[in-house]
């Protein structure tokens, strides 16, 4: 469903000179699967994910989303994914209901869809009671239901989240996981990018860890442990970016 | 609902959403709704509150030696001027009269025919108060008397000692005594004029009128003499004052100069003195010409004695058309101005706002294109801008009316009916709105789509506001109309087009032929800068600008470490900006040796092309870039290209010269004429030829190839679109020659001249054409008459000879203008030859390289799928 080739990017810097965000970066992720990227703050995974959202162009390489090109029909691929994340925020002025159906237009969905997909959708998020919210009124978990809705309103194959949790609390962290979960049971295939371990372990199936726009290993979190012979994630996560920084 | 690739569901489902987010912004909506219709009429009531306040205050005025006033006609009613003396007689009570007459003194004499000033008396003498200003005010008075008599003592000095001094003999030393007490007793009569002023303005007197001693028994001698003319009573009365015939003359002129005159004494820096000196000269005008009017009478001379020529006046302009020329002053300033404010804030709100709120990647990972975002955003911003400008245009009219109406009512003379304009005017403010609103909510989007909050939107649009004020203020000018070269000038097109049928609707018709060049400019500009706003939202580094520490030193050090083998884009526009701010700073010193001998101004201009041209450019060109051969294109061409930069500039020579007189008879208003003065003396033949050439040819071809070919067209091509890179080095190549004759040219050829330097790969073969354009252009008019009249090539089918200039018949210009033609297609079908430097890596050349499709992607964004 996704399918990342030697995917590049790289852009200038007044300070740093030419930056390589994202290194010749290839992956596959099949539906029904949960792929996490993992790396520390700036290692390239929402360059990554901004690449496969089609709102940057990359470099050198490409990536096929359910059979699109992100580089030569970027408007084939935004129609057939949902993305959310910390920088996907929500309209002030508009109400939720508003909201998520003024993307569902613009995704073309015929109208009795739109409106049957609203309704269900509200429902199994509950969000009646926000229906009518403006947006500037809404709490942070509010505000992230919203953007949910927003994402899979088209009922996209592909789902994207780029650290979907950060500055969330620990309850509507957890609503959200389950969310996503429930997503991967209805067959999607998800993209999942994040620096907390214990999301990695309790959702994904595959992992990448990511640094300096490189993937420094890639398998299940069993695999990963039986390569390097560390028991623990985080303790293998630390000791692959150590040795990384050191060879570099 | 898909056109011109654009999926116009998506825009109109985005304008929807924008229009309804800005209709639920309370500051949008104070902005454009509840601002200009509250603002109005609030400014129409205080103004009006304003000069009820302002009409309200009285002015002083002293009048001393009241007791000279004739009686009859009487100037004072009380503490005032006789109200009959005033246009408005209620104008009367702002102006107080304070005199230095006291009851029982003489003056009451004066005023004893109309008992009025008596009782105005008693009933200031109630007031004790009053009485004490109007004594303080009296002593002010009495003290600026004794300045002026003072004064007048040294300027009767002071002119003695002139007289003195002219009539003294050369270099003597009584003459230099004599220049010393002059200069002595000149800035003594300075020094006294300042304390004189200084004792005015601390003085409560706005005016000071000091009657002479004899006024009125002058007054009174004067009618005497007018009656005793009257029958045949002149001859006896006459001839007592005369004795000869030359002796009478001599004592009339005499009797003239010494007459005694009132002064009046005022401040004419001062408005609240100048503005009551006003009324008080009204006031001694309308009661000389009482006065007047009764020795005439007296005399039973005609009444209009005095004014034996004074022609009677018809105004031909109706009452709408006065109300017109107010509104066609007001109406395409406001338009302008509202419609751009009408755009500006939604504009950073549409963009930078959304930035700034978070929201920008939830609308760029929706399935809409950037184009069709954009178009949606861009139509919201139009509608907004376009009501902004109507409603205020509305309110200001509506209450315009009122206000005027309102005066009208109380002050009696009709001051013409100002009702709004005619609806066919009004159909063209509507009309002109439109291109107007769109080019405005374009560059509006564009500049907010750099700015990565709504404050820094401000700051990168207020720019655009200053410029187009700037436009605003000189198309209001009185005398400025629409002029051919102004219908392709943004803005102000529109403004003086509108400006022009709003002034004499009558007048439409010959303006009618404008408004296809002005609309069809306008709309082009709008499209243009749309492509642009367009091209700014494709362009990650603009959507995603980060901010960044920003340091000079760390900058500079960026530039100079980092710098590419050839200049960069906005290098090249520094490049252009520093060439544009000498010339300006230079234009002094130039105009300054103009005045001068030919040759000099020829050095001049020789001096101006190396320093202010090729200088910036080759110090730049060595400075911030790595390859300086590559940059100025140094390499030897394929020959052909020198024989076709020769074949093109011997072709397009008659051509050039002859559109060039067609523009200069037809289109141009003519050259001040000591500018023609100039230039006909620097192509005279008492100058050198070779010196001419040298600064006409030879300089002009080095120096601006090496800056417009060299210099700042390399760094147009980093951006990897020769057209456009050509295009934007040649209209620079235009602007930087100001004359706008020149500028056309320079533009038009520049085009050529680009084309050349980027398909030949070396500034040679555009040297070599702007050598031989230039020579020719100035040979043609040193010696191109003679030629012709050589023998018998004198009069050809192809060539003539007129008013002794040679100039090119049809059949040449037809000739070469085919071969030209020709020459310019092989030109642009060549490929391009272009050296591919060896020893630089391919990742740093710029984007116009195919090799290196990843630099190019970065920067081109989604503009070439």
């Amino acid at each position: 469903m996704i399918s990342v080739q030697r995917l590049t990017k790289s852009f200038e810097d007044l300070r740093r000179g030419p930056v390589m965000a994202l290194d010749e970066v290839s992956f596959e992720v099949r539906p029904g699967e949960i792929f996490g990227l993992l790396g520390p703050n700036g290692a390239g995974k929402t360059t990554c994910l901004r690449l496969l959202s089609t709102v940057l162009r990359p470099t050198a390489g490409d990536a096929l989303i359910a059979g699109y090109s992100v580089a030569r029909e970027p408007e084939q691929v935004r129609s057939r994914i949902g993305f959310m994340s910390g920088n996907t925020g929500v309209y002030d002025r508009m109400t939720a209901w508003e909201m998520v159906e003024h993307f569902g237009r613009l995704y073309g969905m015929p109208e009795d869809l739109l409106q049957s997909r609203l309704h269900a959708i509200f429902q199994t998020l509950q969000m009646t009671e926000i229906r009518d919210m403006l947006g500037s009124k809404m709490s942070t978990g509010m505000k992230q239901k919203v953007s949910i809705a927003r994402a899979i309103i088209h009922d996209p194959p592909v789902m994207i989240f780029d650290e979907p949790t950060s500055g969330l609390d620990v309850l509507v962290a957890r609503k959200l996981l389950q969310a996503i979960a429930s997503l991967k049971e209805e067959g999607k295939c998800i993209i999942f990018s994040t620096h907390i371990m214990r999301e990695v372990e309790k959702l994904c199936d595959r992992i990448a860890i990511i640094h300096r726009g490189k993937i420094l290993a890639m398998g299940t979190i069993a695999e990963l442990e039986a390569q390097s012979g560390e028991a623990d994630l985080e303790e293998l996560f630390f000791e692959l970016i150590s040795r990384h920084d050191e060879g570099a | 609902m898909s056109w011109l690739g654009v999926n116009w569901t998506n825009v109109r489902l985005i304008f929807l959403r924008e229009i309804r987010d800005q209709l639920r912004d309370r500051r949008t909506l104070f902005m454009i709704a509840v601002l200009p219709l509250l603002l109005y009429p609030a400014l129409g009531i205080g103004m009006v509150q304003l000069t009820v306040l302002f009409t309200e205050q009285p002015r002083t005025v002293v009048l001393l030696g009241a007791n000279e006033l004739p009686a009859d006609p009487p100037l004072l009613a009380g503490t005032e001027f006789l109200p009959e003396w005033f246009e408005t007689p209620t104008d009367a009570e702002k102006l107080i009269v304070v005199t230095d007459t006291k009851p029982g003194e003489p003056v009451a004499k004066a005023a004893t025919t109309d008992g009025k000033p008596d009782a105005a008396e008693s009933s200031r003498e109630s007031d004790a108060e009053e009485q004490a200003t109007r004594k303080a005010t009296l002593e002010d008075a009495y003290e600026l008397l004794t300045y002026r008599n003072r004064r007048r003592e040294l300027t009767g000095k002071l002119e003695a000692a002139r007289k003195a001094l002219e009539a003294a003999p050369q270099a003597d030393e009584a003459r230099l005594a004599l220049a010393a007490e002059v200069s002595g007793l000149e800035t003594e009569e300075r020094a006294l004029k300042e304390a004189m002023g200084a004792a005015f303005a601390q003085s409560r007197i706005q005016v000071l009128i000091v009657v002479p001693e004899g006024f009125r028994g002058h007054l009174e001698e004067l009618s005497r003499r007018v009656a005793a003319r009257d029958g045949k009573t002149v001859e006896p009365a006459m001839e007592t004052d005369r004795s000869t015939d030359k002796g009478s003359s001599e004592k009339v002129d005499a009797e003239a100069a010494a007459l005694p005159r009132p002064e009046i004494l005022f401040n004419r820096a001062d408005d609240k003195s100048y503005l009551a000196y006003n009324r008080v000269r009204d006031v001694f005008d309308a009661w000389e010409k009482e006065i007047l009017k009764r020795q005439l009478e007296r005399a039973s001379l005609p009444q209009d004695l005095t004014h034996p020529v004074r022609p009677t006046l018809t105004n031909l302009a109706l009452d709408e058309q006065i109300a017109a020329n107010l509104w066609g002053k007001l109406f395409p300033a406001l338009l302008v101005m509202m419609s751009i404010t009408g755009a500006f804030y939604p504009a950073i709100d549409l963009v930078a706002g959304e930035k700034e709120r978070g929201t920008m990647e939830t609308l760029l990972i929706c399935p809409a294109t950037r184009t069709e975002i954009v178009l949606g955003k861009f139509l919201t911003v139009m509608s907004f801008s376009a009501t902004t400008a109507l409603l205020n245009l509305l309110s200001m009219g509506l209450t315009g009316r009122h206000i005027l109406s309102m005066s009208a009512q109380g002050m009696g003379p009709a001051t013409g009916d100002f009702g709004l304009p005619p609806l066919a005017s009004m159909g063209w403010v509507l009309l002109l709105l439109v291109p107007l609103a769109a080019m405005f909510s374009a560059l509006s989007l564009a500049f907010a789509t750099f700015a990565r909050s709504s404050k820094e939107g401000q700051y990168y649009l207020t720019p655009l506001l200053m410029v187009t004020l700037g436009l605003t203020v000189f198309c209001m000018s009185p005398g400025v109309e629409l002029k051919p070269q102004y219908a392709v000038v943004p803005i102000a097109n529109i403004a003086l087009l509108l400006k022009g049928l709003l002034l004499s609707p009558s007048n439409a018709g010959s303006l009618m032929w404008y408004i296809v060049p002005v609309l069809g400019s306008s709309l082009l500009y709008s499209a243009l800068a749309l492509w642009w706003a367009i091209d700014q939202f494709r362009r990650e580094e603009v959507l995603f600008r980060e901010a960044e520490r920003f340091e000079v030193s760390l900058w500079l050090r960026h530039v100079l470490r980092d710098k590419g083998p050839v200049p960069s884009f906005a290098q090249a526009v520094f490049c252009f900006v520093v060439m544009m701010l000498l010339q300006f700073g230079m234009m002094r010193t130039f105009q300054a040796a103009s005045g001068a001998d030919p040759q000099a101004l020829l050095r001049a201009l020789m001096i101006q092309q190396l320093a202010l041209m090729a200088s910036p450019a080759l110090i730049m060109g060595a400075i911030l870039t790595s390859d300086f051969r590559r940059t100025f294109r140094v390499r030897w061409p394929a020959v052909r290209w020198l024989g076709i930069a020769v074949g093109l500039a011997v072709l397009l020579h008659p051509l050039v010269f002859e559109v060039g007189q067609l523009l200069q008879e037809r289109f141009f208003d003519p050259l001040p004429r000591h500018v023609r003065e100039a230039m006909g003396l620097l192509l005279s033949k008492e100058t050198p030829t070779w010196l001419v050439l040298l600064a006409f040819a030879v300089t002009p071809a080095i120096c601006e190839e090496l800056a417009f070919r060299g210099f700042i067209l390399s760094g147009f091509l980093r951006g990897g679109r020769v057209g456009l890179a050509v295009t934007l080095s040649s209209v620079m190549f235009g602007i930087v020659h100001l004359i706008p004759q020149q500028v056309l040219n320079a533009a038009i050829l520049g085009l050529l001249l680009g084309l050349l330097a980027v398909r030949s790969g070396s500034l040679l073969p555009p040297m070599l054409f702007h050598l031989l354009h230039n020579g020719m252009m100035v040979l043609h008019s040193l010696y191109g008459a003679e030629v012709a009249g050589i023998g018998t090539l004198g009069n050809t089918p192809f060539w003539t000879v007129r008013e002794g200039a040679l100039r090119y018949n049809a059949p040449l210009l037809f000739i070469t203008s085919i071969g030209a033609s020709l020459l310019i297609a092989s030109v642009i079908r060549a490929g391009r030859e272009r050296p591919e430097p060896v020893g630089v890596p391919a990742g740093e050349l710029g984007g116009d390289v195919p090799a290196k499709k990843s630099g190019a992607k970065l920067s081109s964004g989604y503009s070439n799928p």
